[in-house]
């Protein structure tokens, strides 16, 4: 194994005028998104896939000066609010992004006047979003616009803009219109203070900073003169009640501050992505497409990851867009965490720990319905009480009721898988003992409770929603199941180890919660007689009590098809069929890889992939995943296409309420586990690549418990991966 | 500015009378003329031409009458170009045949029309008319939006509600930039539907503005002209207005021809 190659260079200009902005965008196309012209319809989906983020604060890449179809948003993780009878959603402040300019009376418009270029460029390498735009208006003048927008990942309560203004055939009078729109101070209905502040200057042709009292508000008015470029910068600082005692006072000293220290503020921003792109990025050579997909991954991911704050979590599309309305889904423990607990292991604990602080609402959850310890909420905000829809209306016009938030129970063995794999992973003890064990021992103890013991001697699960969730109410799902059993054999291996190697506290533990000597033993007991409805003769799980019986629906006869098989064959029909949502018996064969002979892994796929209608984004990297781990790589490679096109080729609207965050995390995961074929065993980190032949080389690095490694495929052999430092 | 003209022409039958419930309804809304136009082979006395296309119903009592001589497609289309109507508004044919698709004449003003154009089923006969559901069938792409300005801006004058209608094509997505189609993934309906429609609607919005009207949106999938036939039965719609894109030979505009045979309520065509 060869050390991993550098990342491709980055060019900067060799110098720039006091007045320009203060760097340039990266050049390589590996590292940025272009989106050229404008198409007013496709501006969600835009404004959804330029998102800039910090963990802390996110912003849609709306058009500063707005368009018929412009939905800018900003978002503070963690803050929701709801109007009465309906759940809360992720609250949006004001709109500080919003700068019109005006030109003699003339305001600058995409759909008026001649586009001569225009040009948004997502830079992942830096975390900024540029733009480029030349207007020339009806009497001619042209004006040379650049933006540049970004989320400090250096001080998360900093949002930086800055824009420069130069009119390249004419002189005149030039009014730009800064002022904030929207809320600058909010109280949710939770009692959370939100405070927004804003600091601006306008720089003339020679560097200086023009003094001017007009500015406060955000409006200015320009003399300007022909080729010469002007700048505003537009500092905003974002402070909640939860940060600090006076958020309002905290927001403008702080903005105040950062305005001086503009230059800084951005390079310290850029050096902070460029340190976080030195541990978490993954080099594919030979396929620029799959390149820019991964990136596109992972700056999304790490945009919406904050490992100062241990009380929030990730949203399903992060902070790029209002969609599923900021709620945290098991997208965040079984399809985001594994990135974040091999690349930032700070951000994966953040995410851990989110959830055992919403333990006592998991607890509260599975009390409600009469069972011991904790049923995670299906869909979790800032307490971690369920906020599921109840119902929804369906697009053929009826009201449907969700039965998610209800029977979707296998979240609580998700949230326990998530947290025994950061563990293992990163072997933090600390966390295992202060938080992690009680997580695993308050789901195990739901489990025990949950599965009823029945005459015929086993132990069942009976109406719940597995991860295909066209089938709902059935018995016995193999999913559901099958990691209920393994969180029960977790927990009390963990109990085991902590009262034999930590016993003091285990003691304080087992007294805090209540739990008998025996109590473990009856977690092992249950794993052991519950049903999982793996057929030996057939080598099959089936999906759930009654599944091989429904009618067989040839998916190949739709294809190609545009449309979820749910839409086209109806509710009842489709939960009549054998047609599946998403992987199910399969995710359980890829989160317990380890535990199924190679024959049984390969009949369930074989089974279960053409039964498949991937009505769920989570759906094809799964899939691209584990046809990769057996081998099959161009059907592997057919699938990671499909899942990286789910944001990259939408042109169907998809993505214009926020990126498929989940599926993201999915896409590194096929490409890491799957193409790279990295394994985490007890002996240490393994690899059975299979990449794609385009592929010519795979780099990344990766930390397991505290160490640094370094995996370049497909030179080397062997199990060891070498080790380093800090990158 | 001088008054908008909503031009009905009638060709003396007592099936062409169907246009006019309708036509007057639409003048109303518009605060439009209503003129009517009559083409012969000779231009008959006012007294005999009124009685001969009314019928003996007082419906035409108060209306202008434009005769003109010569072929009937030809002198509408003329006329039209000179009145710059806001409407036509005529009968699909004056047979008396159910599921017929098109007269002649209407075909061809169809064809060559410079202004939107309503259909009347000559079944509806004398039946009064009003304006409160407009079933408007969209393919999600931003052609279609822009050519639907002038029928959602009746439908707003109206105080109508919009049914906005997508039929999945299930083999193809529109490949134009904007386009908005089913879907390909729902993860959570309790989210993603209601997303879907809002930005359906949002996307048909910021081209072509709905001002006050209230708007729902529906899916289904199928044989687009069946599914929107049946939505219009369900709904009971009273007009369905159609973007017609101005091919006609086949396999073009089969889902208009579908509809234009077995709609029951009034049809406005636009061009896209």
């Amino acid at each position: 194994m060869t050390k991993a190659a550098s990342p491709p260079a980055v060019e900067y200009q060799a110098a720039l005028d006091a007045v320009d902005l203060p760097t340039t965008p990266t050049v390589d196309s590996d590292w940025i998104m272009v989106e050229e012209g404008f198409t007013l319809a496709r501006e969600h989906e835009l404004e959804s896939l330029f998102a800039i983020g910090n963990g802390y604060a996110g912003s849609r890449g709306s058009l500063a000066e707005g368009s018929a179809l412009s939905a800018p948003a900003t978002s503070v993780a963690g803050v929701y609010d709801s109007a009465p009878g309906s759940v809360p959603g992720l609250v949006m402040v004001a709109d500080w992004t919003r700068l019109s300019a005006t030109i003699d009376g003339n305001r600058l418009r995409l759909d008026q006047g001649h586009n001569l270029e225009h040009r948004r460029i997502l830079d992942m390498r830096q975390g900024i979003l540029w733009r480029e735009w030349r207007h020339q208006d009806g009497a001619g003048r042209i004006t040379r616009l650049r933006e540049l927008r970004l989320a400090s990942v250096m001080d998360r309560h900093l949002l930086v803009q800055c824009v420069t203004i130069t009119p390249e055939n004419y002189s005149g009078r030039v009014s730009i219109d800064a002022a904030l729109t929207g809320p600058v101070a909010l109280v949710t209905s939770g009692g959370t203070n939100v405070a927004m502040a804003v600091a601006h200057r306008v720089v003339d042709p020679g560097g200086h900073s023009i003094d001017s009292t007009e500015l406060v508000d955000g409006r200015q008015s320009l003399e300007v003169r022909l080729g010469e470029t002007y700048r505003l910068d537009r500092i905003v600082a974002l402070h909640t009640s939860g940060d600090t005692g006076e958020p309002g006072a905290m927001a403008r000293t702080h903005a105040e501050r950062a305005i001086e220290h503009m230059t800084d503020v951005i390079s310290e921003h850029r050096d902070a992505w460029l340190a976080r792109w030195g541990a978490s990025d993954l080099r594919i050579d030979g396929d620029p497409a799959a390149q820019r997909a991964l990136r596109f991954a992972i700056y999304h991911l790490l945009s919406a990851a904050n490992p100062q704050d241990d009380r929030v979590s990730i949203g399903a599309r992060g902070l790029s867009g209002t969609g599923y309305k900021g709620h945290v889904f098991w997208d965040t423990d079984i399809f985001m965490l594994p990135f974040f607990m091999l690349t930032y292991p700070e951000a994966a604990r953040a995410l851990v720990m989110y959830r055992y602080h919403t333990l006592a609402a998991a607890r509260a959850k599975a009390a409600r319905l009469e069972y011991r310890g904790a049923l995670y909420a299906w869909e979790s905000a800032d307490s971690g009480e369920d906020v599921t829809p109840p119902f929804v209306i369906a697009p053929d016009g009826e009201i449907a009721r969700i039965l998610t938030g209800e029977q979707e129970q296998h979240i609580s063995a998700d949230v326990a898988f998530g947290v025994w794999s950061y563990w293992r992973s990163t072997g933090d003890d600390r966390f295992l003992i202060d938080a992690g064990a009680e997580i695993l021992i308050e789901t195990a103890r739901f489990w025990a409770s949950r599965a009823e013991h029945e005459e015929d001697g086993r132990y069942h699960i009976r109406g719940v929603i597995g991860p295909d969730e066209y089938h709902e109410t059935v018995d016995d799902n193999a999913y559901t199941n099958g990691m209920a059993q393994w969180n029960l054999e977790v927990a009390q291996e963990i109990a085991d180890l902590i009262a034999e190697r930590w016993p003091g506290q285990w003691q304080a533990l087992s007294r805090r919660l209540g739990i008998e000597a025996e109590e473990p033993r009856g977690w092992q007991r249950v794993a052991r007689d519950l049903y999982t409805g793996f057929d030996e003769q057939a080598g099959l799980f089936e999906q759930f009590h009654g599944y091989f019986a429904l009618e067989d629906i040839d998916l190949a006869s739709f294809a190609p098809r545009t449309a979820p098989m749910d839409v086209l064959l109806g509710r009842e029909r489709i939960a009549r069929s054998k047609v599946i949502k998403q992987p199910d018996v399969l995710m359980l064969v890829y989160l317990l890889w380890d535990r199924m002979p190679a024959e049984v892994r390969k009949a369930n796929f074989e089974y279960y992939e053409p039964r498949c209608g991937h009505g769920s984004s989570l759906s094809p990297a799964i899939h691209a995943l584990v046809a990769a781990r057996l081998g099959d790589t161009a059907l592997a490679e057919r699938y990671f296409r499909q899942a990286a096109d789910i944001d990259l080729a939408d042109n169907m609207g998809n993505s214009a309420g926020g990126i498929h965050a989940g599926a993201l995390g999915g896409l590194w995961q096929a490409a890491v586990f799957g193409f790279a074929g990295l394994r985490l065993t007890e002996d240490g980190p393994e690899h059975h690549p299979n990449l794609p032949a385009s592929w010519r080389s795979l780099s990344m690095r990766f930390q397991w418990r505290g160490r640094w490694h370094e995996l370049t495929l497909p030179e080397g052999e062997g199990r060891n991966c070498r080790t380093g430092n800090d990158p | 500015m001088s008054e908008p003209v909503i031009l009905v022409p009638l060709d003396g039958t007592e099936q062409a009378l169907a246009a006019l419930p309708v036509a007057k309804v639409l003048a109303e809304i518009d605060r439009a003329a209503l003129h009517i136009l009559y083409v012969g082979e000779r231009e008959p006395p006012g007294a005999e031409l009124r009685d001969r296309l009314a019928h003996g119903t007082p419906v035409l009592d108060g209306l202008t009458i434009y005769p003109r001589v010569g072929t009937p497609a030809a002198q509408i289309l003329q006329v039209a170009r000179e009145m710059n109507p806001r409407l036509i508004v005529m009968c699909k044919h004056s047979g008396a045949e159910r599921g017929k698709m098109l007269g002649r004449t209407a075909m061809k003003v169809l064809h060559d029309a410079p202004c939107p154009m309503v259909l009347v089923p000559p079944e509806r006969g004398a039946m009064p008319w009003r304006l409160q559901h407009v079933l408007v069938p969209h393919d999600g792409t931003p052609t279609t939006s822009a050519a639907l300005q002038g029928a959602t801006q009746l439908a707003d004058r109206a105080r109508a509600e919009l049914l906005v209608a997508h039929v999945t094509d299930i083999r193809a997505a529109p490949t134009e930039p904007g386009s908005l189609t089913t879907p390909s993934y729902v993860d959570q309906p309790q989210h993603e539907w209601p997303a879907w429609s809002s930005e359906f609607v949002e996307r048909l919005a910021c081209i072509c503005p709905l001002g006050h009207l209230h708007v729902r949106v529906f899916l289904a999938h199928g044989d687009p002209a069946a599914e929107i036939l049946r939505l219009s039965e369900k709904q009971s719609t009273d007009l369905i207005v159609l973007a017609w894109r101005g091919r006609w030979e086949v396999p073009r505009a089969g889902i208009l021809k579908d509809i234009m045979r077995e709609a029951r309520c009034p049809i406005l065509v636009v061009r896209a």
